[in-house]
């Protein structure tokens, strides 16, 4: 079963790592960098998910960049810092507006980098609780000598147990996978004993 | 025969209570697509080139291409089973195969699973597919014969263990015979034969391995199928897994022998997987690095030094040409990394001359300081090869009707008589010695009076005499194997003899 996300494209995602490398740049200096990124994933999470049709209306080159521009200032001036509204005026000058979902997700995994943060995800059978939350954060963070940002998510299929994602490598201590792995091993085992000794298996 | 159920029970039970529970960590990544037996997967950052992954479903393939952002996986089995957003885990071990003694017999698929349903291949050994070829120190020259029991190759081209020998030509010229005939004479040499099929229609593969069957071949033979409808992926892999199977062999000491019937679908195989992974194309849309696969491939085969046992593998590539375009790039390619090449022509075959090789054109660049003494005697096949393509310009010059004098018209005689004399039936191969004492009756001019049609007639009751009432002469030459002044008086002796009572047949 496909348990991952399937809208996955390789070329959107170095667009966005582009971008956000700039932007970055851009507001590091300031130390706006926290605020600004924020900013743009509350966007995307506020704006884009909830409305999903605004985006092409957004992202449309059908309209004129100024057009644009107002449109951009009268949605989101003075609700969001100037430096991220001149963000999104620029990415809209470029016709990248589109965009924005992976620019935003790569200015979060450049500024965890640079801040020496991770994001960790989590997946159990059961929902967790707050302090097996910290416990589980504070055991990752010394493990791997950084700040642990944890996703946790529920998967049923799990039956039990724990699986951690860091980057691509995987945990797995599930009771699901578990007991795969006891299958397999018990099949291979007994079939490797009954090729060694058949006659004591089959008796004539 | 009863199987004891309970037995089974107690030892799973077993399993299960020894069980160690272990944190599982894997190098995961997510399939992006997956479609003409690749899969682009996005993740796996440290995986590394060649190096074996699965998805889910147990399904499995190598990294084939490391991209910026993805990474290109050749899959061996069923592709379709596998889900765009699918894991896929990287099992940090490279392709292998089961090889040993249990492998001789069967009928393999180039993953080393059976296809002959005579049950699991029983072997606990296993040898990487991709294996690097052995060094300059450890190689040593060619020196020991590996008779084909044809007597146009075993006289003219011969093949020594170790050598890389091309066997080219167009379909149908009966490149597979020269192959399958070589398997069949290995039959009391020891030598372990391996016969890669690539691409073929799996009906000749089936008759194939029905003549090994009947002629007893199959006990020291593997045939590795990736038949046409295999995957490409199979189809590339299917000649290393072989030479893997083969090596097994040669670095225990022994001597074996491979067929790859043929390159050049495994080069089309190859460019395909190429193609579809976006690689470049080059010439004839090859990719660039398709010489290097076959160079790698085909330099595996080498005669270990005595230091590594001393192992041999040989082997045979057959390639097909269309319309004898041998300057084609794979042809082209394969013929400058063997040791020499078997040329066979359609004109000839039709001509009924079989094996239907080219002599002029064919060369055997090592095997000539592995040819038994016997066989390169000057009485015997030296000079046989220039002597044969002066007979082809003289007859040449014949046709054009010119009335010859008697040294010519005898050179001419002489030369029919001698390409008569090389033809021979498939799946017949011929003892060595026979090959000498035949070729040598030919070569001393004792053919002379025997009419053309004749000389086959003549040569089966000439061996089977020297073998029922000349026992004593064959076996000299069997122990000394060189043509000492004895043999030869000898042999002369027995031709004449036998001449004096050998009476043509009367015409049909």
């Amino acid at each position: 079963m496909a348990k991952a996300s399937t809208t996955f494209d390789p070329g959107l995602e170095h667009i966005g790592m582009v971008y956000s490398k700039a932007l970055l740049g851009a507001t590091e200096k300031s130390g706006q960098s926290e605020q600004v990124v924020q900013e743009l994933e509350e966007i995307v999470s506020e704006v884009f998910d909830k409305r999903p049709e605004l985006v092409p209306a957004l992202a449309s080159l059908r309209l004129a960049h100024e057009e644009r521009t107002t449109m951009l200032d009268r949605a989101f001036g003075g609700r969001v810092s100037p430096t991220t509204l001149n963000f999104l005026k620029v990415l809209s000058g470029h016709g990248r507006l589109g965009t924005l979902r992976s620019v935003a997700k790569g200015a979060r995994k450049l500024l965890d980098a640079k801040r020496n943060r991770i994001e960790v995800e989590v997946r159990t059978a059961a929902p967790i609780s707050n302090p097996l939350r910290d416990q589980i954060t504070a055991r990752l963070a010394a493990m791997l000598g950084k700040e642990v940002v944890l996703v946790a998510k529920v998967d049923p299929e799990l039956l039990g147990g724990v699986v951690v994602k860091v980057g691509d490598t995987l945990y797995d201590g599930s009771v699901a996978s578990r007991l795969v792995s006891m299958r397999s091993q018990a099949i291979d085992r007994t079939t490797a004993r009954f090729r060694d000794s058949l006659n004591k298996f089959v008796t004539t | 025969m009863k199987i004891n159920a309970d037995e089974i029970a107690s030892v799973i039970q077993m399993e299960i209570e020894k069980y160690g529970a272990q944190l599982d960590v894997r190098e995961v990544g997510t399939v992006l697509e997956v479609g003409d037996g690749i899969a682009r997967v996005y993740g796996l950052a440290n995986v590394m080139n060649g190096e074996m992954v699965e998805f889910d479903g147990g399904i499995q393939g190598y990294a084939f291409n490391l991209d910026e952002n993805s990474v290109s996986i050749v899959v061996l089995g069923d592709y379709l089973q596998i889900q765009e957003g699918a894991e896929c885990r990287a099992l940090g071990k490279l392709l292998s195969v089961p090889v040993g003694e249990a492998v001789l017999g069967r009928l393999v698929d180039p993953m080393g699973n059976p296809l002959d349903g005579k049950g699991p291949i029983l072997t606990s050994e296993r040898r990487p597919v991709e294996f690097m070829a052995p060094g300059i120190a450890g190689r040593q020259p060619v020196r020991e014969p590996l008779q084909t029991g044809l007597k146009a190759v075993d006289a003219m081209t011969p093949i020594g263990r170790g050598q890389r020998e091309l066997i080219i030509g167009d379909r149908k010229t009966g490149k597979t015979t020269i192959a399958i005939d070589t398997i069949l004479n290995q039959k009391a040499t020891g030598v372990k034969c391996f016969y890669v099929a690539i691409g073929q229609k799996e009906s000749s593969v089936a008759s194939t391995i029905k003549v090994f069957e009947d002629h007893g071949a199959m006990a020291y033979t593997t045939v590795i199928l990736a038949g046409a409808s295999s995957p490409a992926s199979q189809q590339v892999i299917a000649a290393m897994s072989g030479t893997s199977m083969a090596e097994y062999f040669t670095y225990k000491g022994e001597h074996a022998l491979i067929v790859y019937d043929d390159l050049s679908k495994q080069a089309s195989a190859y460019r395909q997987l190429s193609l579809l992974v976006r690689r470049p194309p080059g010439r004839e849309a090859y990719p660039g690095d398709v010489f290097y696969n076959h160079s790698r491939l085909l330099e595996r085969s080498a005669k270990l030094s005595k230091e590594l046992g001393g192992g041999s593998l040989t082997s045979l590539p057959i390639i097909e040409t269309l319309e004898g375009e041998v300057s084609a790039y794979i042809p082209t390619n394969v013929i400058s990394i063997t040791d020499g090449q078997i040329y066979v022509q359609p004109d000839l075959f039709f001509k009924g001359i079989r094996p239907a090789m080219n002599v002029g054109i064919s060369v055997s660049r090592v095997g000539g300081s592995a040819q038994i003494k016997a066989m390169k005697d000057k009485t015997v096949a030296g000079g046989l090869r220039l002597a044969l393509a002066s007979f082809r310009e003289l007859e040449a010059f014949a046709q054009l009707g010119t009335d010859l004098d008697a040294a010519t018209q005898s050179k001419l005689d002489r030369g029919y008589r001698m390409v008569e004399l090389l033809k021979q039936p498939q799946f017949q191969p011929l003892e060595v010695i026979d090959q000498v004492m035949i070729i040598f009756a030919g070569n001393q001019g004792f053919l002379d009076e025997v009419p053309v049609t004749q000389v086959n007639a003549w040569e089966k009751a000439f061996l089977q005499y020297m073998r029922d009432v000349k026992g004593s002469v064959r076996a000299l030459l069997a122990e000394k194997r060189e043509m000492s002044p004895d043999v030869q008086e000898g042999l002369r002796g027995a031709i004449n003899e036998f001449k004096k009572g050998w009476k043509p047949a009367a015409k049909a």
